[in-house]
């Protein structure tokens, strides 16, 4: 009888056990597909029922935006991506039907759009539309950039995201802005205080981490799942687009305390020489993006950015830097052509390549190449009366998009490190006298070009 | 057959399988024991294993979410929205009111919502609008009511606020010397008691409501001509109705939350907020074909004057063509009302905080306004500006669009302007008609960004220096010879009259009697004729078909011109040099148009309407158009006057015509 009592108590409390794990294993999977959609996207093929969700949110969304007439467009980088694949095929058949739902139907927590801000008139008519069909919606706004640099104007904070969520789907909704430099801008996403934090899960959003740089896109009208949406008309460059985004304001406030300190100089000449600093440099990005070579503004250039958010007007020149690795032959040629003739080139592709061209009255433009090093980068200048090689070090840096001037241009994001390198501790203090060969802070002796090559390595026109 | 044998020994070994048989289940049992034994124990084992697995994973998810949205998504400015304080739930009010010689104040539950102490300031009747259900200040003026035709003003704001608001009324200094009958009654209306009996440096506190219960009234009268009343302080109690019998029951629309809302801040907009029948604040004006300005930004310059924002708006966004999303209100300061107004109409507002004083306060204004509106239109070519006391046309938009690519391709143009500074009701007759000037009149006018971004801005005034913008802009240096394209009739109007330069005097002489276009639509001829070169083959040619005036009248005479309709005349004047207006300047005074400095001349050349007639000014020999003056034709030369002119003029120039 005991035997027996203790069979069934342990029959009893392995039932339990089993119950409770299957309890455990089920709200284990329900708690894992809430946090991470993608972690069972591997499970393919079935059209389980959150899958359909998804699409039908899609579908609930578009319809909502079409009503108002709003024109947004599909960014969303997993989506695109698949649709790169396919994208001869979609663009033949615009209209066709698709057999099978292969891109709104694979589970995940959010799909992302984007809109124009100018193409919509704020009216909160879409979201009492939205509420009644269902959806919630979150927006998230902050202080207008365009206003930033300006002084103390306080604009109405814009939209820079919104995020409609409807069943366990998500539609994360990015609003682009133009910006001065005719380039698109969207804001980070930052959560105030009083917003719930777990209203979808922030932190997988494929924008929004950073505020993010894109071309104006060209967009396509498709039929992908029986559902119409613009996208780019270019995924693959999109998608290239997106994993280089990444944009730095202006330290705006820091460069009026700097004026503050040191008021600007605005003497004729001053003025005078921003101007053609500004249109030599507008002269330069476009020669440079023609040709497709990524470039950064470097030395002065970079340092009046970062500590005045302006043309340094002493400055005498423009400073541009390019990886080596970026170098085409038709650099000098194309500047050419845009009136640019070639002033000074010493160095070789191989090492310590530096190009000067000469922009109107006196204004020089300086491209600096930068090589690559295990754990530095560097690049190289020369002397021409001696022949002496120098060397300036730089830390490794990655590049982020800015405006300046009116421009979209590239500075390395780890921007601090970098003109620190360049000027020291002291880069706040202006200098009116500069020596390139002994002022700056990184700067090495590095020999002296081998007699033989200062034909080839010293050009001077 | 064979098979079946009977077999004795069949029982005997059925019990023993019997037997074995349960030493064998017995055997199993104890081998499923173990197996349960060891199942429930493996159970056991996953069990914990994945719970605790399980916290783990929650705790670590958990902690990375925090400190992710920690570090990327929180704001960094963690600036905890202050509750906002309780719509005051207490039921009364107390209201304080003094009233004295020196000073004023009142206060509200014992916040001061007015007070009032500066010398040679804020004399006559100050105004106090409560709104009946919050006790919130919703309009604060002061009327001067011992100047005259301030108690007309007076009248008109009390007819506008809404009944059954709160009104507070306290005299500072005095408030009855121009307090005429019309006045008194309106406040006896109000039910006050001693309104009617008023007099010279009466003190005097009233607080009641619209249509209502009077609160309480004290007065001191003044107990000889060269001394004033003493001062008198009233303490009161009022009693605050509930949220729904203080706002209308307008229709659940987004306009209508726009306009609740604005209703309950302010008063003194009038029929906006009225319950029965309310303006439309939403105006929907025809659209215009081939819309070639639709895309270019309006900058309107506002500092705090909400009445007539709220007047220009209404004007702004009645004009055909206007887009109503490139507006942007740029307000000098942190004042709420201009902002509510702004809001009221949908519209998008900034707000600037003031640098510098005076003129050059206005000046840093314009420049941060004209930067900003570049920033956030980049792809503008162009901008709009306009200011807070200024009707706008219906046509303007029109006006810009058929005129505006000659601002895009003509290099020797500096600005469109909608205003033609010599365009008075008896100086201008065709709305179709443009000309080019040498001098910006402003008032209503396009700025091209490539002047503004490579020229002004870089080397804008800065704020120590006290320079009006639009005399800097009409400086030499900037203006490089350029003209601006005006039209006969104006397209703006300017109402304002009080502003920084501006009296009531200075705008009944020069502004009142401006001509304003109201006709719609109107077709502009010969817009080609207004580049660089075909307007002088215009010139000529009007010259040449101009019939020249009798020079020996008196060109002031009305009969001057003889009584035609129109005609071209054309008429000499004497002009030295390039710089010299003495005879223009004296004619302008007599002709009653702009004579304050030089505007609206293009190379010695002035156009304007007498009679209905074309009229034409030539400064001999100066201008280039002099050798179609007849040999036997003297120029006309007319002196100043020799006393008044440094007293009157002098001044006068410096208070230009911007507010």
């Amino acid at each position: 009888m005991q035997k027996i009592n203790r069979n069934v108590v342990l029959a009893l409390l392995s039932m339990t056990s089993l119950v409770f794990l299957l309890f455990q294993l089920c709200y284990y999977k329900f708690y894992l597909s809430q946090k991470n959609g993608a972690a069972f996207s591997k499970v393919r093929g079935s059209q389980s029922g959150q899958d359909s969700t998804r699409w039908h949110v899609v579908r609930k969304f578009l319809g909502l935006i079409s009503s108002h007439n709003i024109p947004v467009y599909l960014i969303d980088p997993l989506i695109l991506g698949l649709v790169d694949k396919d994208i001869e095929q979609i663009r033949s058949s615009p209209d066709g039907p698709s057999p099978e739902c292969k891109y709104f139907c694979a589970p995940r927590d959010f799909t992302t759009f984007a809109l124009l801000d100018k193409t919509w008139k704020h009216e909160v008519g879409l979201f009492r539309t939205a509420e009644k069909m269902g959806f919630q919606w979150l927006k998230i706004i902050n202080k207008d950039p365009r206003l930033d640099g300006m002084d103390d104007l306080s604009g109405m904070e814009i939209p820079l995201h919104y995020i409609f969520k409807l069943a366990s789907h998500a539609i994360h909704l990015v609003v682009f802005y133009e910006r001065s430099g005719n380039f698109l801008w969207h804001g980070p996403l930052r959560l105030k205080q009083h917003i719930d934090r777990k209203f979808v899960p922030f932190r997988k959003l494929h924008f929004g981490r950073y505020p993010g740089a894109y071309e104006k896109p060209e967009l396509l009208l498709v039929s992908i799942d029986d559902l119409k949406v613009q996208i780019p008309k270019n995924p693959s460059s999109f998608l290239e687009e997106v994993s280089h985004s990444r944009f730095l304001e202006c330290r705006y406030r820091e460069a009026r305390a700097f004026f503050q300190l040191y008021s600007d100089d605005a003497s004729l000449d001053a003025v005078e020489f921003r101007k053609k600093a500004k249109s030599l440099l507008h002269l330069a990005a476009l020669t440079l993006n023609n040709l497709g070579v990524k470039f950064w503004l470097s030395s002065g250039t970079c340092l009046g950015w970062y500590r005045q958010c302006n043309i340094i007007p002493h400055s005498k020149d423009v400073d541009l830097g390019i990886f080596i690795r970026d170098y085409k032959a038709d650099i000098i040629p194309a500047f050419q052509k845009a009136g640019l003739p070639l002033k000074h080139k010493f160095g070789k592709v191989e090492d310590s390549l530096e190009l000067s061209f000469q922009g109107e009255d006196d204004v020089k433009l300086d491209i600096f190449f930068f090589y690559e090093e295990d754990d530095h980068i560097w690049n190289g200048g020369t002397q021409a009366k001696s022949g002496k090689k120098f060397k300036y070090l730089f830390p490794k840096f990655t590049l982020c998009w800015t405006e300046f001037v009116e421009l979209k241009v590239h500075v390395p994001c780890e921007t601090l490190q970098y003109v620190e390198a360049n000027y020291g501790p002291e880069w706040k203090v202006p200098m009116k006298t500069w020596d390139w060969k002994s002022s700056p802070f990184n700067v090495q002796d590095n020999g002296v070009w081998p007699i033989d090559e200062w034909d080839n390595v010293i050009q001077i026109y | 057959m064979e098979e079946w044998k009977p077999n004795p020994a069949v029982k005997p070994h059925k019990k023993r399988s019997w037997y074995l048989a349960w030493k064998y289940k017995l055997m199993n049992q104890r081998a499923l024991r173990k197996l349960c034994q060891t199942g429930a124990v493996l159970f056991l084992l996953v069990t914990v294993i994945v719970n605790i697995k399980l916290i783990l994973d929650t705790r670590r998810a958990a902690y990375e979410e925090e400190d992710e949205s920690a570090q990327d998504y929180d704001d960094e400015m963690l600036n905890v929205e202050v509750p906002r304080h309780p719509v005051n739930s207490k039921k009364v009010l107390d209201v304080e009111v003094y009233s004295s010689r020196s000073k004023v104040y009142v206060a509200v539950d014992g916040t001061t919502v007015l007070e009032d102490e500066a010398r040679e300031q804020g004399r006559g009747i100050h105004v106090i609008v409560l709104n009946q259900a919050t006790g919130h200040v919703m309009a604060k003026r002061v009327f001067d009511t011992y100047s005259p035709h301030e108690d007309e003003a007076m009248v008109l704001f009390l007819n506008m606020v809404a009944r059954g608001r709160i009104l507070i009324f306290t005299i500072k200094d005095e408030g009855s010397f121009h307090l005429k009958e019309t006045a008194k009654n309106v406040l006896k209306s109000l039910g006050s008691q001693v309104a009617p009996f008023l007099s010279w440096r009466d003190m005097w506190t009233f607080v009641g409501k619209k249509g209502g219960e009077v609160y309480g009234e004290k007065h001191a009268k003044s107990p000889a001509l060269s001394t004033w009343g003493d001062p008198v302080l009233l303490k009161t109690e009022v009693h605050l109705t509930s949220v729904e019998d203080a706002e209308c029951h307008w229709p659940d629309t987004e306009l209508n939350r726009r306009r609740r809302r604005f209703c309950s801040k302010v008063e003194g907009y009038g029929s906006v907020c009225s319950c029965k029948d309310p303006t439309p604040i939403e105006f929907n004006p025809d659209p215009l074909k081939d819309n070639k300005v639709f895309d270019v930004p309006v900058a309107v310059i506002a500092g705090n004057r909400p009445n007539y924002l709220y007047r220009m708006l209404r004007s702004l966004l009645s004009a055909q063509g206007v887009n109503p999303q490139m507006i942007t209100v740029f307000i000098d300061g942190y004042y709420e009302e201009p902002m509510d107004v702004v809001e009221l109409f949908g519209l998008s507002g900034i707000q600037h905080t003031p640098i510098s004083i005076k003129n050059a306060r206005v000046s840093q204004h314009y420049k941060a306004s004209l930067t900003a509106t570049f920033n956030l239109f980049p792809d503008a070519k162009f901008a709009v500006v306009l200011e807070e006391d200024l009707d706008i046309s219906v046509d303007f938009f029109s006006f810009l669009s058929q005129s505006i690519h000659l601002l895009a391709e003509d290099e020797s143009l500096y600005c469109i302007s909608a205003w033609n500074d010599q365009g008075y009701e008896h100086t201008a007759e065709d709305p179709s008609l443009l000309y080019r000037v040498e001098t910006m009149p402003g008032l209503g006018w396009v700025l091209r960004k490539s002047l503004y971004k490579d020229e002004l801005e870089p080397k804008w005034p800065t704020p120590e220096k006290l320079w009006d913008w639009d005399m800097w802009m009409r400086m030499p240096e900037q203006r490089k010879g350029r003209e601006c394209i005006i039209p006969d009739i104006s397209r703006s109007y300017h109402f304002g009259i009080v502003g920084l330069n501006m009296n009531g005097y200075f705008h009944e002489a020069y502004f009142k009697k401006h001509k304003f276009n109201t006709v719609p639509n109107v077709q502009l001829k010969n817009v080609e004729s207004l580049r660089k070169d075909n307007y002088e083959t215009e010139i000529h040619r009007l010259l040449g078909e101009a019939e020249v005036l009798d020079h020996s009248k008196n060109p002031c005479e009305d009969s001057f011109v003889p009584d035609t309709e129109g005609k071209v005349y054309v008429m000499f004047i004497r002009m030295e040099q390039e710089a010299d207006f003495t005879t223009w300047t004296q004619l302008a005074k007599c002709l009653h148009i702009w004579d304050l400095d030089v505007r609206g001349n293009h190379k010695g050349l002035w156009r304007l309407f007498r009679k209905k007639n074309h009229f034409l000014v030539v400064g001999v020999p100066a201008s280039p158009y002099s050798s179609k003056k007849p040999s036997t034709v003297t120029p006309i030369f007319m002196e100043p006057p020799a006393k008044e002119e440094g007293a009157v003029a002098v001044p006068a120039v410096a208070a230009a015509e911007q507010t």
